[in-house]
């Protein structure tokens, strides 16, 4: 088992250290290695690297070698370097679920038509998460190893049933005196009941708010249909009142890209700097509950969502320019995979996927979930990733339950067709939910799939602007 | 049906929807030709028939709708997809070991490697 250092370099001037690269453009690849590190070079020098024939002179070869992808006789201490940046990336796999979402209620009072979480209608009571749900539900919360616990309440439209939210912050609260976690709490909320009690409550116990902002005022209303067609009015007066009560960064915003919106991305981006928001989230419709309905809402492909996202980012690089600060989120978690040392704890892109060891989801009804969109597939009646119920199973069980561990194993990319020798798999993930919609597989045939489609397309604009792009660079550097 | 500019395009006949083949496994490994197929095959299907010695034929059969132009464009990125395939094969070959003691060593307490 212990060798003798010698041992493990090579007689051809160099060593390869394990790499990945894949095609970035017409002339060039890139190469990255798993601690995130990456080189771009034209196909050329990558085989004469690959073949121990590029010169020590070369400014590759001097970039490889200070980023792990080689190894010479003055490499002294490179193994234990590319361990220990390895060991850290990881480390946040030990500290698991740090994300709890609470489902209070399917109530909702917009009648949206990418809507993923099939709603229900306001009176209808029996779509409220019981007391007892959520009391089980924390016990759950506070099993869990993370120092960190965020508690996103969502709907429906959770403030259709704030006693109930009123109740876990209390209890929470409560419990944690003996815990000691570092608690946080959102409300993931349309903000049409958001009264001077939901305010004043949000103040006393800290809680964030996180609205829907579709863009200027004709396309919000029309994405987001309320009795009284004004929802956008009604969502800038309640973000205008939760400024003043609760301080401006306590609320942020998202937005849905629909058929719609495709050919207006600066008039929604341009909204979100109107209404002074510093951040933005260029997300495209996912493929769950309403959104999928034939006549609800019309698909787009994953090609048309690329070029909206490359113009989009176009923009609020020149609003930056112009000095406003205005950060793009998608490209800042992926500038944190590339550049940080832990990566991004973006549940999304995980590996292995950020099933329940990245969230959990306590339905109304107690039907525990491995992620938001899990819940959002059984309502189309596919159950693949329900875990259990909060009634009927115990922490223990549900966290050892074949379903997600089996999940999880399947999902780690590094042994994935295809993705095991991606360069862009460090700064990538799995997303199983989606692939199980979109390909009736958890895993998914990444030759047919748009997530994996959509990441390379955004990933190889992203390093084209950092490597070509000085100004944008400079941007793009303070997003990590 | 035959290639318009056998000049500038690979020798490969596009008949009854279809491109035949023969690669010679002692240029490229049979890993990167799986790989390289199941990278393709939103494209087309690539039936990799059995190997005779150092050869194995490869039928790429095409969606209907597709051209001859787009067909053989296809084939001719396939055979580029193959040479990065081989260069992987290369690396993993190369590097294997490598990856696994360095693994080891980040979820280990245990130095593995003798300082001396």
């Amino acid at each position: 088992m212990f060798h003798d250092r010698a041992r493990y370099q090579s007689s051809r001037g160099y060593q390869l250290a394990p790499l990945r690269f894949s095609r970035l453009d017409d002339a060039r690849y890139i190469a990255t290695n798993d601690v995130g590190e990456y080189v771009v070079m034209p196909r050329e020098e990558l085989v004469e690297f690959i073949s121990h024939s590029l010169p020590a002179n070369r400014p590759t070869y001097k970039a490889l070698k200070s980023r792990h992808f080689l190894f010479d006789e003055h490499s002294r201490v490179a193994l234990e370097l590319l361990a220990l940046k390895y060991r850290t990336r990881a480390e946040q796999l030990a500290n698991f679920t740090g994300l709890h979402i609470f489902v209070v209620t399917l109530r909702c009072d917009h009648s949206c038509a990418y809507c993923q979480v099939s709603r229900q209608a306001e009176g209808r009571l029996e779509f409220d998460m019981s007391q007892e749900h959520a009391d089980r539900a924390l016990d759950f919360m506070f099993r869990g190893p993370s120092p960190t616990l965020k508690v996103e309440f969502q709907g429906g439209e959770p403030l259709l049933h704030f006693e109930r939210i009123r109740y876990i912050v209390e209890r929470a609260k409560a419990l944690n005196q003996v815990h000691g976690r570092d608690l946080q709490f959102v409300i993931a909320s349309n903000l049409s009941r958001l009264t001077t009690e939901v305010l004043d409550f949000c103040r006393e116990h800290g809680v964030l708010l996180s609205t829907s902002l579709d863009g200027p005022e004709d396309l919000h209303n029309a994405q987001r249909p309320v009795r009284g067609g004004d929802s956008h009015q009604r969502t800038l007066d309640a973000i205008r009142r939760a400024r003043q009560a609760l301080g401006p960064d306590a609320i942020s915003a998202l937005m849905t890209t629909t058929q719609a919106s495709l050919g207006r991305v600066e008039d929604i981006i341009d909204e979100y700097v109107r209404q002074g928001f510093h951040s933005i989230f260029l997300r495209n419709l996912s493929p769950y509950g309403f959104a999928v309905r034939p006549r609800a809402s019309r698909p787009y492909d994953v090609e048309a969502w690329v070029e909206f996202y490359k113009r989009g980012l176009a923009h609020i690089l020149r609003i930056n320019e112009q000095g406003y600060p205005l950060q793009e989120e998608f490209t800042a978690i992926l500038m944190q995979k590339i550049f940080s040392p832990r990566g991004s704890n973006y549940v999304d892109l995980q590996s292995p996927a950020g099933l329940g060891i990245g969230a959990l989801v306590y339905n109304y009804d107690g039907a525990v979930y491995a992620s938001d969109e899990g819940r959002m597939l059984a309502e189309m009646g596919d159950f693949s990733f329900r875990l259990g119920h909060l009634s009927r199973d115990s922490y223990e069980s549900i966290m050892t339950s074949e379903t997600l561990l089996a999940h999880l194993s399947d999902t780690m990319p590094e042994g994935v067709p295809m993705c095991s020798d991606c360069a862009f798999l460090p700064c990538c993930g799995a997303d199983p939910v989606f692939h199980q919609a979109t390909l009736k597989d958890a895993v998914g045939h990444k030759a047919f799939s748009a997530f994996c489609k959509k990441q390379m397309s955004v990933l190889r604009h992203l390093i084209g602007l950092l490597e070509d792009d000085a100004r944008a660079r400079d941007i793009l550097m303070g997003w990590r | 049906m035959t290639t318009k500019d056998t000049q500038t395009q690979p020798p490969f006949i596009f008949r009854d929807g279809a491109v035949q083949a023969v690669l010679d496994l002692r240029v490229y490994r049979l890993a990167a030709i799986q790989k390289s197929a199941y990278r393709f095959a939103e494209r087309c299907t690539a039936v990799l028939g059995s190997p005779d010695a150092d050869r194995i034929p490869v039928r790429f059969a095409f969606p209907p709708a597709i051209t001859e132009q787009d067909a053989l464009e296809t084939v001719r990125l396939f055979f580029q997809e193959l040479l990065d395939q081989e260069l992987r094969e290369q690396v993993g070959d190369e590097t294997r070991a490598l990856r696994a003691l360095i693994v080891a060593q980040a979820f280990s307490r245990t130095d593995l490697i003798r300082q001396d």
